[in-house]
């Protein structure tokens, strides 16, 4: 080949430019053809972006559809960050020290660091408002947006927090709402930047079947209802997809799913009984003497047909007002602090209390159901003083409370009069023929009704107690023999148990419900404080009006566990019980001749011991306790450090039932409409002094449905 | 040759001049370009309709296009051999263009570099211009020998060899290639010994190494060379351009998005859109099947003026063809490559589709001459 011809050398530049254009082709149909997907993925996520906004949560009823958690609207004053990137570093400085001063005016005290913290904040998306402050006052609001042009970048957006139209009352059942936290968000499938979630991790879904996902800034239910119910609560988030150019501003809102405001609940409580209940307690608690703990106590009253709570008080409270927009580290301390009384706690179903005399009821099942008691066997003469079969010395010497001799004692009577001697016989007498009766007649008896184990009630937080055996205890020891003084349950263990001491504890929510499955006959009934979820048709009317919701989900009865009561044991237990209340000798008898009811009632006291503190004051008992009508109400009282149960739990159980049981249960008032109600009280008054019988009605209502 | 036929084809066409210029024009070279510059509008408009004035831009553009066909159109009219004659005038005319640019007259443009004269509305990129007249010059001057030797070698390599270093200089690199690569064509179907061109090769090589061991290129042209080579080791903004242009085209996929759709496109997500990185738009809106056939039109025109070079009636009238058409070739595979990522983002304009009036005169011009070769194959 002739390599200077001009022909082969215009040749090797067509074979180049060929080559070339081949090249072309390929890498084009490469990007264009096979690699297309991937690339349009980016493409996608380069310029669309979503906005998600939380929705407001569902609104939180009693029983009769009057609002206990409702929402309220609160401006934040937000940092859309956006156009401030685009500033330089002074001015954004100047903007950010212009802002803080204005806030500082309108009494909003803001730091400029805080507003730069929000601004470099990683953990919002680029295009999410960050907000700088809450709650602040309309004015403000009206400033900034007069002068959007001075305050580029800066937001003010009108978001929804709780408000409590009751104030404290119910403050535990509620519970309050919180930010999400790192681990709450990876448990419901978020996404933390640099966490990785937990293989479990699901987003719980509620009633409605509705998808609520969330993500870091959203809040979420930290205890009571608000947290039990959070998958119904919770609105569905609306979503703004937006498509941003190159320079991020926004060109087109391509999508928008708006906002869905969460379901209603609906609470088992009525709000009249529990503020009623929580007043009492409250009056109580003020009027207690020396004592070395903080003043603690709770009030549980339960319909025994179904295990629904219709009330539950717990003290100490505090104000929901004060953490609907986060708590401070140094509230949170308070909060915390032993010395406050831990008022964050809900004793009726956290607190474990030893149950003393109450017991007495399951010793009482446990030696008529295995025939311990048979007849001929049930009746004996109470000295005072019990002591223990072959066993001699002074540690060998049970009594009753102040050695008082109770004289001929059968079963109702024991229970009535609370004979202690009556009870270490049953407990010896199991004890001396385990190899008949086995170690644990009286603890599995107990269990039926519910102790050392969880009620199941849809709150969080609840403690099961503790129903000893000898066997729990052996193992205990044997995980740490250090902490325990003996390794073997004894005669004594056995007595101590019977009327409620030693080692056994219960929670006042257990009390009642386990008093509830005696006075309903027999079946125990899970606990629950929701009755119902619901969503309002029309947002704008109340969401309990009548008509106003859809009902979506309804919530049964639950049978979590039954007892066959022989009816003969039955008859003897509730007359014991009736006694208490209603008979000469019982230990309330005097002080219900005080607080004159419609109905009578029945119960147990229990004044039980505990070490190196005064007695803790108990009651239990539901009414109406009438042969033949259903009980309808059975409530537990548990006061620590306040002395005798029949001089303390039990007139405050009966002063709580009182007005129930008299049709005159006064209506408690919302805290916006308190001038209005203090006004019809007072010509109420005055009307009734007149003489006026139909003022009287305005004030009362009916008890629960 | 061929010419002297035309006498015995017969009576009936006696009295018509076979021979005639207007009887040979090459119609595919110019139906194609006239079809790669209207499709070139409509690209324009689409990357700039979403400004203020958008359309303002591809009127001015079409009427750079006008002018150009009016250009080339002229150009065909005058023999190539009386503009060849002018070839010292043109070079030092446009070499002085060139070099004016970095006196106060020119314009700083974008990462410092001089590169344009602007008068008022109008802005002229004399590159463009050098560029023809070198190709004018190489082309004259070679057209008159026979052999190439060592001489008339270094003379070549200093008519090139000039506006390049002027060129890398000012800085564009881009451009600096495009002297590189014309010169070598030009001298390979001009009659380079094989060995000369080994040599200078080798030469070229050591040069770039010393290059970029210097600090003659700015930072951003090595930014941008690095880009190119290992696009992970460096930092996003450097990559962006090259990683958006590859999003957008590959996301038109077969057929693309449709004329005004790319999100890519409309949203502004690439840079230089209707300038250096266009081919984006055709790729995204118009998708394979736009950007291949675009692809192959260009084909067709380096294609015809491949075959006007092989029939050229002299040695001059090839060599300006080889020369041209390399100038032409580089263009689009450069401003192609670098849009697809497989070439180092440099500021060459997609021919007759980039907007910006001196590039699309200047081609327009370029193709008047080849149109000019062909038209005086016969005389």
């Amino acid at each position: 080949m002739d390599t200077d011809s001009t022909n082969v050398r215009l040749s090797a530049i067509g074979i180049v430019a060929v080559s070339l254009f081949l090249a072309l082709f390929l890498r084009l149909w490469f990007l264009q053809g096979i690699d297309r997907q991937e690339f349009e993925a980016a493409s996608v996520s380069n310029r669309l972006r979503v906005i998600h906004e939380e929705a407001p949560r569902g609104r939180i009823l009693d029983r009769n559809g009057k609002v206990l958690v409702d929402n309220r609207t609160s401006i934040v004053v937000a940092l859309d960050r956006e156009p401030l990137r685009g500033m330089s570093v002074d001015e954004r400085e100047g903007l950010f020290v212009d802002l803080a001063d204005t806030l500082d005016s309108f009494g909003v005290p803001t730091k400029v660091a805080t507003i730069e913290s929000a601004f470099t904040d990683q953990r919002f998306a680029p295009q999410a408002y960050v907000p700088i402050a809450e709650e602040v006052p309309e004015d403000l609001e009206r400033y900034l947006l007069e002068r959007q042009d001075r305050f580029d970048g800066v937001v003010v957006e009108r978001t929804a927090v709780r408000v409590y139209p009751y104030g404290n009352t119910a403050v535990h059942l509620l519970g309050y709402v919180g930010e999400i936290n790192e681990q709450e968000l990876l448990e419901r499938g978020g996404t933390v930047p640099g966490a990785d979630p937990p293989e479990d991790a699901e987003l719980p879904i509620g009633a409605a079947g509705l998808e609520k996902a969330y993500q870091l800034g959203d809040s979420i239910g930290k205890s009571g209802v608000e947290r039990s119910y959070e998958p119904d609560l919770r609105g569905v988030p609306g979503r703004r997809t937006i498509e941003v150019n190159a320079q991020g501003e926004l060109v087109d809102v391509v999508a928008l799913d708006p906002a869905r405001q969460g379901e209603d609940v609906w609470l088992s409580i009525d709000v009249d009984l529990q503020a009623h209940a929580e007043r009492l307690l409250e009056e109580q608690l003020q009027q207690r003497g020396n004592a070395s703990s903080p003043p603690q106590g709770s009030v549980v009253v339960q319909d025994p047909q179904n295990g629904q709570v219709l009330a539950m008080a717990s003290y100490p409270e505090y104000p929901p007002d004060s953490v609907v927009n986060g708590i401070s580290q140094d509230y949170w301390s308070v909060l915390n602090d032993p010395a406050s009384g831990l008022p964050l706690n809900n004793w009726a179903l956290q607190g474990t209390y030893a149950p003393g005399s109450t017991f007495k009821l399951y010793t009482a099942d446990a030696g008529l159901r295995t025939g311990l008691l048979a007849f001929g066997e049930d009746v004996i003469n109470d000295t005072g003083v019990y002591t223990v079969e072959n066993c001699t010395g002074a540690s060998c010497r049970f009594r009753n409370a102040g050695s008082r001799p109770n004289g001929s004692v059968d079963l109702p009577r024991s229970l009535t009069v609370s004979s202690n001697v009556y009870y270490f016989r049953i407990a010896d007498k199991f004890w001396n023929r385990r190899g008949e009766f086995g170690e644990t007649p009286i603890q599995d008896t107990a269990a039926d009704y519910g102790l050392g184990s969880r009620t199941g009630i849809d709150l969080p937080g609840e403690s099961a107690g503790r129903l000893p055996t000898p066997q729990a205890r052996a193992e205990a020891y044997d995980a740490n023999p250090e902490l325990f003084l003996e390794r073997d349950w004894r005669a004594g263990d056995n007595l101590n148990m019977s009327v409620g001491q030693g080692d056994v504890l219960m929670t006042p929510l257990q009390l009642s419900n386990s008093y509830a499955v005696f006075a309903n006959g027999g079946t125990r009934y899970r606990p629950t404080v929701v009755t119902k979820v619901t969503r309002a048709v029309d947002p704008a009317e109340p969401p309990g009006a009548d008509g106003n919701y859809e009902v979506i989900l309804e919530r049964e009865p639950e049978a979590d566990g039954a007892i066959e009561f022989d009816p003969d044991h039955y008859r003897q237990m509730w007359e014991g019980l009736a006694g208490v209340v209603q008979s000469p000798g019982g230990t309330v008898s005097s002080v219900a001749a005080s607080i004159p009811m419609d109905w009578p009632m029945a119960g147990k006291t229990g004044t039980a011991q505990t070490a190196g503190r005064a007695d803790t004051s108990l009651f239990v008992g539901y009414g109406p306790a009438i042969p033949g009508f259903p009980a309808r109400y059975a409530i537990s009282v548990v006061i620590p450090e306040a002395g005798f149960g029949g001089e303390v739990a039990a007139p405050l159980a009966l002063r709580v039932l009182q007005p129930v049981a008299n049709g005159d249960l006064p209506e408690v008032c919302p805290m916006a409409e308190q001038a209005a109600c203090d006004e019809a009280a007072a010509r109420a008054a005055e009307l009734e002094e007149l003489g006026g019988l139909q003022a009287a009605d305005l004030l009362t209502t009916g008890g629960p449905g | 040759m061929l010419a002297s036929s035309n006498t015995s084809t017969g009576s009936r066409f006696r009295s018509q001049d076979l021979s005639a210029p207007w009887r040979h024009v090459d119609v595919v070279l110019l139906v194609t370009s006239l079809i790669v510059a209207t499709f070139g509008l409509v690209l324009v408009y689409s990357a700039t309709r979403r400004f203020d004035g958008g359309l303002d831009i591809a009127v001015r553009q079409g009427m750079f296009v006008v002018l150009g066909v009016a250009v080339m159109a002229g150009l065909s009219m005058v023999d190539y051999r009386r503009v060849l004659d002018w070839w010292p005038v043109l070079y030092i005319a446009s070499m002085l263009l060139l070099v004016g640019v970095m006196t106060p007259l020119g314009s700083t443009g974008a990462f410092g570099a001089a590169r344009w004269y602007v008068f008022g509305p109008v802005v002229l990129q004399p590159v463009e211009i050098t560029k023809l007249g070198t190709i004018i010059a190489v082309a004259a001057y070679l057209g008159s020998v026979e052999r190439v030797d060592l001489r008339r070698l270094s003379i070549v390599l200093m008519l090139v060899g000039l506006p390049f270093a002027v060129t890398m200089v000012q800085p564009d690199l881009g451009s600096a290639l495009v002297f590189v690569v014309v010169g070598v064509a030009m001298l390979v179907v001009g009659g380079v010994k094989l060995r000369h061109l080994a040599v200078l090769v080798l030469i070229g090589l050591v040069a770039i190494v010393g290059v970029l061991q210097s600090d003659a290129l700015d930072e951003y042209q090595k930014q941008r060379l690095l880009t190119f080579a290992n696009p992970d080791a460096v930092d996003e903004a450097a990559s962006y351009n090259v990683t958006q242009a590859q999003v957008a085209i590959s996301s038109g996929g077969l057929t693309g998005y449709g004329f005004g759709n790319g999100p890519s496109t409309r949203l502004g997500y690439v840079p230089a859109q209707r300038t250096d990185f266009i081919f984006t738009v055709v790729g995204e809106e118009f998708g394979f099947v736009g950007a291949g056939t675009l692809l192959l039109f260009y084909a067709a025109m380096i294609w015809r003026i491949w075959r006007i070079a092989q029939l050229a009636a002299n040695r001059s009238g090839t060599l300006l063809c080889v020369g041209i058409l390399a100038m032409l070739l580089f263009h689009v595979f450069e401003n192609v490559g670098m849009n697809l990522g497989i070439m180092p983002v440099t500021g060459l304009p997609l021919p007759l589709v980039s907007q910006g009036g001196s590039a699309v005169l200047a081609t327009f011009a370029s193709i008047g001459l080849v149109q000019s070769v062909h038209m005086r194959r016969y005389i």
